[in-house]
Order: structure tokens, then C-alpha cells, then sequence
């Protein structure tokens, strides 16, 4: 699964890339989880609007 | 004119910008059918008007239409949105005509001058020789002062007036489709970084900020189609611009996979750009599921009438939610990932998807928008298809689905042959092109264009006088 | 309203759009930077030092430029050899070179080279890619085309193509004359010849390996 590094230059988003996926997925893990904070603080709203 | 039933200015000035949008989608047709031919039949105006000119004059004619008749668009709804006449209107009509002079001369100059010695009074006067954004330097600022007044225009009016999920959209959409021109309009000696920004605004424009234009358009579209409700059309709304932006801003990655740019973008311009097509999808549901539902529901009550208040524009943006999802998102994700790509990537395969994408996603809704102000123009209540609409909408939409079936046959033949089999150098190029599938290929691309065309004849003679037919409930 | 849910509330979808696009740009910009710094220019120490760059400086064209197949990266990369001459010299300077490239590059950008071929796979398809068109074995020693303009090198040859290219057609489909004089045609040259030494990620792929081996139609 983890492959050899054989980036041209070595950089950050290339050291993240280290096989099938991972950097993808890091970075939409990093873009969908802070809706789930917005999730719960537009819940708490709704539920003191009541 | 006269019987107008305009009171608002800044409808007005948006049929303006229809009827020169019209124009110059009749131009690009032509100048299409033009490069087809010369595909063909490789002597044609050889010399005279070669490939390269009408191409320009194709793609550009294409491009310029569409930011005419989505300024249109614009001035269109923005009364209807906020309340209140459009701000600044004066100055807006103005900058109209400072635009279509602007565009005139550029035409001209691509026509007549074609090209310039290799220096900088060239890249300012003449072309600028890249792809799309080929207007001249001191165009470019042309249009940037026309952006700004229109984004102007439009920020001024949304502030001022009732300021609908639908506005707040517009407003932050157009000011960042205005703001990345600005990343075309520099000259560098690297091509690398030529081709990275010059992607940015080719990609940021059509894959993020015309696509969350589309998805305002449709939104209003359905509200005053089919009266839809507002707040479920709105929330479809912003969920389609947290999909777009999200897959859309990073897929421009798959522009990075050959240019010079590093490995990571493989990765990136992959997984992003597969995820594209989800909100093309979602639109599509979106559509249908509205136009179903509203349906339904009048059919609860016993009625057996058509919820739809304009039959030809409301065919439009049906063709809109298929011609996107099938343009853009199949014919995109055929070729987004890198593997694929190795072998696609710039062939007739490429151009396939270019023009159902280019099509389906902005053409159909643009023409739809176009109906929609004819109705309200001649006061239309209910706006019925005519033998012309029908005729029009099937031969251009049959023409061009025609011309990406040819299209994508060939990119088949090419990827098989010149960059598979043989290796892509000059000779695997030409024994590419020469092959019996290929060059029928070319020829049904020609005769579907020319259908595409006489369809196009259709369609305007309708927009102009379907106004004035008696078929219509007044 | 007890139980309205925060799926179908406006505000969360609103909220969630403004960080998802405001993230998504962000992260873009910090991938410019990083990808700005990696396809910066290179320079003559670069190129006499055997620097790698992904963008060679100007002076790769006193190099010659081969295409190989890197085991380790599982794709063919541009290699930069011995030196070798272009137009006669192989000590272009660091100014000369890159007024040269220079000029070929508002060269193809005057004449729209972009709207008949593809540069780096990009542009129209009237016309075959240019990405590695210096190292295209048409205009190689064996190649048709030094013999057919009658000169004794690559880059003459290809300059004096690119100034009559109505004179010397291979296919029915031809380039036409766009008033490329001398000078301008010795920058273009130059200017695909670096193109070439840009490293594409292994685009296109088996470049120039696979002449004569199938009959493709
Ligand atoms: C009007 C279209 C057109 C334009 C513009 C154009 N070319 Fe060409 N070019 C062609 C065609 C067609 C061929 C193939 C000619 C043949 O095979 O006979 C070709 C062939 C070539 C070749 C040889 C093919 C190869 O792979 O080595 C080179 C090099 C070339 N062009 C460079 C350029 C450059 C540089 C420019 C811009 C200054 C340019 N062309 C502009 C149409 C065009
Ligand atoms: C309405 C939206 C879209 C439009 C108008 C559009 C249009 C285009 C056009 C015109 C090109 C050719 C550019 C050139 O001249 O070089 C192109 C290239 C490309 N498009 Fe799209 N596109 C859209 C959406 C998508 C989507 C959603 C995807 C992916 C899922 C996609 C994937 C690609 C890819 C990978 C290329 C590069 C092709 C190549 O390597 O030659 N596009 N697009
Ligand atoms: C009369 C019908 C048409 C004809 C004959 C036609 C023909 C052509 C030709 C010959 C090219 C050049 C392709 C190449 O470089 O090989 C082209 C490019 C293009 N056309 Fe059309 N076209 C037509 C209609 C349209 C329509 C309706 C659209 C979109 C709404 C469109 C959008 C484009 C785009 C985006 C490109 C650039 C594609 C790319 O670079 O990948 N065309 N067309
Ligand atoms: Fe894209």
C-alpha cells in the first residue's frame, strides 16, 4: 500500500501523498469534518429558537 | 419597440444583451462550420481564413456570447430578486455599448490582421495567441472595466434591495468569475506557469463559477416556471455550491497531471474532479424532482393543468439538467483520471466532451433565460412551444448530441492509433487522422454541424417573432 | 416548530458551502505556492551543476535532450546529455538564450500556435503536439525532413519549415505561411527545443519509440 516516494522535488502535499488515496483523503477529511461542528451549533440554534 | 411590456430599465438593457448574445452564437456556428469543413476538405480558405482563425473566432464568438447572455441573466432577475430597479442602470447601458464596439474590433482585427510579428504591440493589439483569451491586452482591460460595472451594478442593487439566497449567490459568484480573468492577462516566457494560471480561468470559470451561475439561474428559473418554493429551491441552491466549489476548486488538478506541474496533482486532480459530477447529478434530480412535485401536487387538487408557465424555456432547462450530467459530468469523468488521460488528454476526445459540456451545461439555460424574456416582453401569461420552438430546440440539441457522438468516435480512432499504438509523434498523429473511421467521423461531424446550424436559423426566427403569435394565453 | 431538523435548515447548508469553498480555495492558494516554486525556471548552474528542474533554464538548448524511461518513476522523463550545438554554438549565454526563448515564446503566441496544435497537450487538434516535437525522429538523421528542406541539422531544418511551411507539405492537411521571418523562426525553434526538456510526467506517452512497429489503420 505505501509506495516509494518519487517526487521529482519533495514537498508536503507530496509526502502526504504516500499511496493510493491517503492524500485525497486527508484533505477531504480536513474539508468535511468541521461541517459536523456547523452541524451541531446550527442544531443548538434551532433548538433555542423554540 | 412596440407593445413592450418592460417597465423596468434594467430588463430592458438585459434584452440588449440577448439579442447581441444571439448574434454571436449565429457567428460561432458559422465560423465552426467553417474549421469542420477545413477538416474535410484541408485547401479550404487555406491562406485566406485558415484553422487557426476560425477556431478563435469560434471558441472566442462562443465564450463572449455566453457572458453576454448571462449579464442578460443578471439584469433579468435582479428586479424581479430584489424589488427594485437595477442601480446604476444608466451607466450599465452605457458600458453595453462600450462592450459590443470593444467585441467588433476585436473580430475585425482577428478577421482582417490574423497575426502580428513576434513582440509585444501584437500580444496588445492583434491576439495573444492563447487559448479562448486570445483578445488582445488592451481588450482585457476592457473587459475588466466592463466586469467591474456590472458586478457594481449588481452589488449596489443587492444591498439596496431584497437580498434573497438567490442574490447572495450571484453576488459572490460574480465577482469571483470577474476577479480570475484578471489571472489570464500576464505574459510569461515559462509555459508551465502560462498554462497554470491560464487554467484558471478557463477550469475556475466553467467548473466552479458558471456552474453555481447555473445552478442561481435554474433555482430562479423553477420559482418563476413552475412556482417552486423558495425555500427548498434556495436550500438545493446552497447545497449545489458547497458540491460544486468543493469538487470543483481543487478538480482543477486535473489540468495538472502534463504541464510540468508535480506528481501530487495526479492524486488531487483525480479524486476532486471524480467528484464532480455529484452535483451535476444533484442538479438533475433537482430539476425533475420540482417539476414532478409541483405537478403532483396541482394534480392532487384535481386539476389536469400544465404547472409550467413558458413550454420552450422550461424544455431548455430540462435540456439543461440532462446536458450538464452528460456533458460535463459522464463525458468529464471518461477522461479526468490520470490513466485515461495519459492518452486522451488533448485529442478529438477532449472536443467531444468541450461541446456537449460547453452545450449542455450553458447554452441550453442561456437559451432558455432568452425565452423567458421574450415572454415577459410581449406579456405573455403562458408561453406555448410553436412549430419553429420545436423544430429549433430538437435540430440544434439532435446536431450537437450527433456531432459528440462523431466526435467521440474519432477521439477513440485517435487514442487507439496515434497515441497507443503508434506514439504519438508527427507521423502517429497523421496515421491517426487518415484511417476510414476518422475521416467518417469528420464528415457526419460536418453534416450534424450544419443540422446544429439550420436549427440555430429555426431558434432565432422563433425568439424573434414567436412573441407576436396568437398560441400564447395572454 | 419542534423538531425541525438541521438538514433542511437554509442556514447549515449556507454556512457549510462558505467553509467548504473558503477551505477548498485556501488549500488551492497554499498549492500554488508550492507548485510555483517547482516549475520556477532553472539556470545555467542548474543545468552545468546536473540540477534537476522540472522547467530547465534557457541555456538547456546548448544540451542535447533525450526522452528515457525512468524505472523509478515508471514513466519516461526528458534526460539533458552532452553538449551539443544549436545553430552552429553550444555557448549560448544566460541572456542570449533567453532573449531567444524569449522571442519564440511571444513568437507562438503572435502566430496562435495554440489554435492548430497542442503545447503540452494543450490547445487544437488540426495539428500533431508539440510538447516533444524537438525530439521527433521526423526531423532526426533518418527523419524526412532535413533532407527535404535541405539542411544539415535539426534546428535548421526545423527553422526553415517554420518559414515556408507551404513549400515542404507531408500530408494534404498543411500549415500555412504565417509571416515567420528568420530571426523569429530561430526563437521558436529554441523555444520548442526547451519545451521539450520540460518534464511532463511521462507525457506523451512512448514518444517517438513505436515508429513503423504497427500499422495503424
Ligand atoms: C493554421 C494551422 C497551424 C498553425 C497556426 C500552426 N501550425 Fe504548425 N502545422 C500545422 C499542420 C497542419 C502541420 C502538419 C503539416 C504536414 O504534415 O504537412 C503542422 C506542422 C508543424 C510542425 C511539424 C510537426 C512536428 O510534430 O514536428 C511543427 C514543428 C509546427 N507545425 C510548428 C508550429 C509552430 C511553432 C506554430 C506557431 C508559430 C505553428 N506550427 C502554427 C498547422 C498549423
Ligand atoms: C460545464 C462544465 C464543463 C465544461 C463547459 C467543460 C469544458 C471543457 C473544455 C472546453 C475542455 C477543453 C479545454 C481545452 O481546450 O483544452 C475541457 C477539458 C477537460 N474537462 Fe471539462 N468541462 C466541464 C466539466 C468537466 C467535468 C465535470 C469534468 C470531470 C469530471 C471535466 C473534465 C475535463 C478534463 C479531464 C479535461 C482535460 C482534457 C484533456 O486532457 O485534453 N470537465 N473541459
Ligand atoms: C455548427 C456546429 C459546430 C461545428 C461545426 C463546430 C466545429 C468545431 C471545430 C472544428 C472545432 C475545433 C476542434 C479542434 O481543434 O479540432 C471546435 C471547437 C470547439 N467548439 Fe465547436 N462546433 C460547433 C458548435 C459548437 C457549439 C454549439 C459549442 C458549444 C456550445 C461549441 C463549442 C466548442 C468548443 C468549446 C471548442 C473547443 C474544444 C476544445 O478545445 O476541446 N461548438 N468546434
Ligand atoms: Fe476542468
Amino acid at each position: 500500500m505505501f509506495e516509494a516516494f518519487t517526487d521529482v522535488v519533495p514537498s508536503f502535499f507530496g509526502w502526504l501523498n504516500q499511496g493510493p488515496l491517503t492524500l485525497t483523503i486527508f484533505l477531504h477529511t480536513v474539508i468535511i469534518l468541521p461541517m459536523i461542528w456547523i452541524y451541531f451549533q446550527e442544531k443548538k440554534r434551532l433548538e433555542n429558537e423554540n | 419597440m412596440a407593445n413592450n411590456h418592460l417597465t423596468s430599465e434594467s430588463k430592458q438593457l438585459a434584452t440588449w444583451y440577448f439579442t447581441f448574445a444571439a448574434i454571436l452564437f449565429g457567428a460561432q456556428l458559422l465560423f465552426g462550420l467553417v474549421a469542420a469543413i477545413q477538416y474535410v476538405m484541408p485547401g479550404f480558405l487555406y491562406e485566406i481564413l485558415d484553422f487557426s482563425i476560425a477556431r478563435i473566432l469560434h471558441i472566442n464568438a462562443l465564450v463572449v456570447w455566453m457572458v453576454f447572455a448571462m449579464f442578460g441573466s443578471v439584469y433579468w432577475l435582479l428586479p424581479d430578486e430584489t424589488g427594485i430597479e437595477t442601480i446604476g442602470i444608466k451607466i450599465g447601458k452605457l458600458i453595453y455599448w462600450v462592450f459590443v464596439a470593444a467585441i467588433v474590433v476585436v473580430v475585425l482585427v482577428y478577421l482582417l490582421v490574423q497575426v502580428g510579428p513576434a513582440d509585444a504591440t501584437t500580444i496588445w493589439f492583434i491576439t495573444e495567441g492563447r487559448e479562448y483569451i486570445e483578445a488582445p491586452r488592451w481588450a482585457d482591460w476592457g473587459i475588466v472595466v466592463v466586469a467591474l460595472t456590472f458586478v457594481a451594478n449588481l452589488f449596489l442593487t443587492g444591498i439596496k434591495g431584497k437580498q434573497t439566497g438567490i442574490v447572495t449567490v450571484l453576488m459572490a459568484d460574480m465577482i469571483a468569475f470577474a476577479g480570475l480573468y484578471l489571472a489570464g492577462m500576464f505574459f510569461t516566457d515559462n509555459i508551465s506557469v502560462d498554462q497554470y494560471w491560464w487554467w484558471w480561468v478557463i477550469h475556475l470559470w466553467v467548473e466552479a463559477t458558471w456552474e453555481v451561475f447555473v445552478g442561481a439561474i435554474a433555482a430562479y428559473g423553477l420559482i418563476t416556471m413552475i412556482g417552486a418554493h423558495r425555500k427548498v429551491v434556495e436550500m438545493w441552491l446552497w447545497i449545489e455550491v458547497a458540491m460544486l466549489f468543493g469538487s470543483g476548486i481543487l478538480g482543477l488538478g486535473h489540468h495538472y497531471f502534463w504541464i510540468g506541474t508535480p506528481e501530487y496533482w495526479w492524486e488531487i486532480g483525480a479524486l476532486f474532479s471524480a467528484l464532480e459530477p455529484l452535483p451535476l447529478v444533484a442538479m438533475f434530480v433537482h430539476v425533475l424532482y420540482d417539476w414532478g412535485k409541483t405537478q403532483g401536487g396541482e394534480e392532487a387538487r384535481g386539476s389536469s393543468a400544465s404547472v409550467i408557465k413558458n413550454k420552450p424555456a422550461f424544455t431548455w432547462f430540462v435540456l439543461n439538467a440532462f446536458g450538464n450530467f452528460l456533458g460535463a459530468g459522464i463525458w468529464g469523468f471518461f477522461h479526468t483520471l490520470p490513466q485515461v488521460n495519459l492518452y486522451t488528454h488533448g485529442s478529438q476526445f477532449t472536443s467531444a466532451h468541450g461541446h456537449l459540456a460547453f452545450f449542455g451545461a450553458y447554452a441550453t439555460i442561456l437559451i432558455g433565460m432568452m425565452y423567458i424574456a421574450v415572454q415577459g416582453t410581449n406579456g405573455i401569461k403562458i408561453m406555448k412551444h410553436t412549430k419553429a420552438s420545436i423544430w429549433g430546440v430538437s435540430m440544434v440539441t439532435g446536431g450537437v448530441v450527433g456531432m459528440t457522438v462523431a466526435l467521440t468516435i474519432a477521439g477513440y480512432v485517435q487514442v487507439l492509433v496515434s497515441r497507443a499504438q503508434m506514439g504519438a509523434t508527427w507521423a502517429a498523429y497523421f496515421d491517426g487522422q487518415s484511417g476510414s473511421w476518422f475521416t467518417q467521423a469528420m464528415d457526419w461531424r460536418l453534416i450534424l454541424g450544419a443540422v446544429t446550424f439550420s436549427g440555430f436559423l429555426l431558434l432565432a426566427k422563433d425568439l424573434l417573432t414567436t412573441g407576436k403569435s396568437p398560441v400564447h394565453e395572454r | 416548530m419542534a423538531n425541525k431538523s438541521v438538514w433542511s435548515d437554509n442556514r447549515f447548508w449556507q454556512r457549510s458551502a462558505t467553509w467548504v469553498t473558503g477551505f477548498a480555495s485556501v488549500l488551492l492558494i497554499w498549492l500554488t505556492f508550492d507548485t510555483s516554486v517547482q516549475i520556477a525556471m532553472g539556470n545555467d548552474e542548474d543545468l552545468k551543476n546536473g540540477v534537476t528542474k522540472r522547467v530547465p533554464g534557457p541555456t538547456v538548448i546548448n544540451y542535447k535532450i533525450t526522452y528515457e524511461m525512468d524505472a523509478k518513476r515508471g514513466h519516461e522523463v526528458p534526460v539533458i546529455g552532452e553538449k551539443e550545438n544549436f545553430f552552429g554554438r553550444d555557448d549560448w549565454s544566460e541572456e542570449e538564450a533567453g532573449a531567444l526563448l524569449h522571442l519564440g515564446k511571444l513568437g507562438s503566441q503572435a502566430k496562435n500556435c495554440m489554435d492548430c496544435h497542442t503545447l503540452l497537450g494543450n490547445g487544437a487538434y488540426y495539428a500533431p503536439d508539440l510538447t516533444k516535437a524537438w525530439l521527433d525522429p521526423a526531423w532526426g538523421p533518418n527523419g524526412a525532413m532535413q533532407a527535404l528542406t535541405a539542411k544539415e541539422t535539426k534546428e535548421e531544418a526545423m527553422a526553415e519549415f517554420l518559414q515556408h511551411p507551404d513549400r515542404y507539405p507531408t500530408h494534404a492537411r498543411m500549415m500555412p505561411d504565417l509571416g515567420i521571418t528568420a530571426k523569429e523562426a530561430k526563437g521558436l525553434v529554441a523555444f520548442l527545443k526547451h519545451m521539450s526538456s520540460i518534464d511532463t510526467n511521462g507525457f506523451p506517452r512512448n514518444f517517438g519509440h513505436m515508429q513503423g512497429a504497427i500499422n495503424g489503420k
